[in-house]
């Protein structure tokens, strides 16, 4: 720009004898203009060139920049976070970029049937067929030998992206990408799987301990991932089980017999326990009853007690007489509520016979409709 | 002109500049290895990132490599364990390239013929351990019999030591299981084996439900009876001891006249007998009927 005063120079070269005629003048007009025209896109590209090395890092990704092929920065600071960065054009400076913050997802390969993509999506299992085929069903071996179905599921953050990167490779063309964990991480899950199911039972694996076998899964899991230094954090550790599809009938009448068999115990402690309270209430019944005649009891010979007292000096002054009274009181009082008979005394000094119909009672009237049939 | 001279110089040197460093300098990136061969022999190794001045070719070459992990697996193939049981197994192996120059003279700097060694290398240590265990060692319930650690890491050793022997310029990062399988014709025995316990399995929760049942009711009617013979002991034991303290409290006091005390008693007894509804029969003399002895009858007179 400030070399501004060259199309001012004498024009040395067209100093010929001859004047410069309009049309040459016109030509170095044009080469003149069209020479700045040049400087300025130059300029402009020298710009794009510089600016070409902002780059952006989205909120969910981190980036490192090599230069010369050595990472920029020292330890963690290698990593730049969200946000517009510089760095020097290729080949100077490369710019990896490493998505880290979302939760990625790896799941198993070894211990589940072959599935279409379409059978995936639909979620339905697919028909039974004859034999497991090693090459395309996978499955694990339970601990007594069985055959057994197990998906394990990971739900993982990228942990430390400079390990991920730089520490796996995913492939063999020299790219930096988070495949290499990612496979290392799904066989990772496949050893987990097939390490645990060695462990269980299948009953277990499929029913009676369905969380100690998830734990060891887990467990295995996190283990591996700590001792290949992998890296990532787990978020969430997803364990499927599942019996093989040839036997599903079999194993869902297991599923009955015992449904059922709880059923029968429920019923029977149901009714055990009605036992039980139902004598509990009588056993109290009967002692409250206890309780009750036992208070009775003494209330009524302390009354007793009170009256023979109260006669006591009566019947001492004449007993004959008190006796007499109070037996003819009491006859008085207790006959008016029987029905007497007085027997004659015999005439003629001859025992005379009386005969009585007990049970008087007269006899239920006839149903009539008993009768009637 | 002297100034457009010194332009015209500048950009021819650095163009002079740039095709220099392009034939002269390369770069090590962050986790790679480079070798530099002169005239075919390594005489180079690079393990540094960086830029680092070379001879252009044909005196010096740059043999690149990646550092980093490899995950490799081995095929799913069958191998005899020591009790005579076919068993699939396949591993999967994390190595890398730690002698890049040993790499270079091994495989030509090939990763795919490396992985092929790799391949032959895990197979035949796998057939040499697998054979050395039974079934039993892979799978079981209980921990101290299962060496399933142990055999990965008798593979790894193993595999380790032949690369190590070989120079093959690589190590065993992590090696483990990632498939164990069974053959398809051997998955049938194991079906039939399988529903064989299904069913004993059914009949034991049938027969199970129904006796724990009866356990369960049987047991109930036994407390149950325990409870009311209990109850029973205690009212009892409750009455008497109802009848211990009135006799305690009240038979000093009848002692003082044992006759009146039984006359007492007796008439109290007659009278609650006769609140209920009862036919007497008396005879004329007794009293108070003697009376009707002294009215006049209608009987026949005394005969004479």
């Amino acid at each position: 720009m400030s070399d501004e005063h060259e199309p001012h120079l004498p024009p040395s070269e067209p100093a010929a004898p001859e004047a410069r005629d309009a049309g040459s003048q016109a030509l170095a007009e044009a080469l003149h203009s069209s020479f700045a025209i040049v400087k300025v896109v130059l300029i402009l590209l020298v710009l794009a060139f510089f600016a070409s090395g902002v780059f952006q890092v989205g909120p969910q990704e981190r980036a490192v920049i090599l230069r010369l092929g050595k990472p920029v920065g020292v330890g963690p600071r290698q990593l730049l976070g969200p946000g517009l960065h510089w760095s020097l054009p290729y080949p100077i400076d490369q710019v990896i970029k490493i998505p880290i913050t979302e939760i990625q997802q790896v799941q198993s390969t070894a211990g589940w049937w072959h599935t279409t993509p379409e059978e995936e999506l639909a979620g339905a299992n697919p028909a039974a067929a004859g034999l497991l085929n090693p090459a395309i069903d996978g499955f694990a071996l339970s601990a007594d030998t069985n055959i057994v179905h197990v998906r394990v599921t990971l739900y993982y953050r990228i942990e430390d992206p400079l390990r991920a990167v730089f520490g796996f490779a995913g492939d063999t063309n020299f790219t930096y990408s988070l495949a290499g964990v990612s496979n290392a991480l799904q066989n990772v899950l496949n050893n987990a799987l097939l390490y645990s199911a060695a462990h269980f039972n299948e009953d277990d694996i499929l029913t009676r301990n369905v969380a100690g076998f998830t734990e060891a899964v887990k467990t295995r899991t996190q283990d591996l991932i700590e001792a290949e230094k992998l890296g990532v954090s787990v978020e969430n550790i997803a364990v499927d089980t599942a019996p093989p599809q040839q036997l599903a009938d079999i194993f869902q009448k297991v599923t009955e017999a015992s449904e059922n068999r709880n059923k029968a115990l429920l019923a029977a402690h149901t009714e055990a326990d009605k036992i039980i309270s139902d004598a509990a209430a009588q056993a109290a019944a009967i002692t409250n009853a206890a309780e009750i005649a036992r208070n009775q009891y003494v209330t009524e010979l302390s009354a007793f007690a009170k009256k023979f007292t109260d006669l006591l000096p009566k019947y001492e002054s004449n007993p004959d007489l008190f006796v007499n009274v109070q037996l003819a009181e009491t006859m008085a009082q207790a006959l008016t509520n029987v029905e007497k008979w007085v027997q004659p005394t015999s005439l003629n000094g001859k025992s005379t016979e009386v005969r009585l119909m007990l049970n008087r009672e007269p006899p239920a009237p006839k149903k009539t409709t008993a009768t009637g049939e | 002109m002297r100034q457009r001279n010194l332009v015209t110089f500048i950009i021819g040197a650095v163009l002079v500049i740039i095709f220099g460093l392009l034939l002269f300098v390369f770069q090590v990136r962050q986790s790679e290895v480079v070798v530099i061969t002169t005239f075919g022999k390594p005489t180079r190794v690079l393990d540094q990132p960086g830029a680092y001045f070379r001879w252009p070719w044909p005196i010096q070459q740059v043999n690149r490599f990646d550092a980093r992990i490899q995950n490799f697996q081995d095929q799913f193939s069958e191998t005899l364990t020591a009790d005579q049981q076919n068993l699939l197994t396949s591993v999967y192996v994390g190595w890398k390239i730690t002698d890049a120059a040993e790499f270079l003279r091994s495989f030509r700097g090939s990763v795919p013929a490396a992985q092929n060694r790799l391949e032959n290398m895990l197979r035949s240590a796998e057939k040499q351990v697998v054979g050395n265990h039974a079934l039993s060692d892979f799978v079981n319930a209980d921990p101290q019999e299962l060496k399933f650690d142990r055999i990965e890491k008798e593979i790894e050793d193993t595999v380790q030591g032949e690369l190590t022997t070989n120079a093959c310029g690589m190590t065993l990062e992590f090696l483990g299981f990632t498939r164990i399988g069974l053959p398809q014709d051997v998955t049938q025995a194991v079906f039939d084996r399988m529903k064989a316990d299904r069913q004993r399995l059914i009949s034991k929760w049938e027969n199970e439900g129904k006796a724990q049942a009866e356990i369960i009711r049987s047991t109930a009617d036994r407390q149950a009876a325990n409870t009311l013979a209990n109850a029973q002991a205690q009212a009892i034991r409750i009455r008497a001891q109802g009848e211990a303290e009135a006799a305690r409290t009240t038979l000093p006091v009848f002692q003082q006249n044992p006759e009146l005390a039984n006359f007492l008693l007796r008439l109290d007894a007659l009278k609650s007998t006769l609140n209920q509804k009862s036919t007497l029969i008396f005879d004329e003399r007794t009293p108070p009927f003697d009376l009707f002895q002294h009215l006049p009858t209608n009987a026949p007179s005394q005969t004479p």
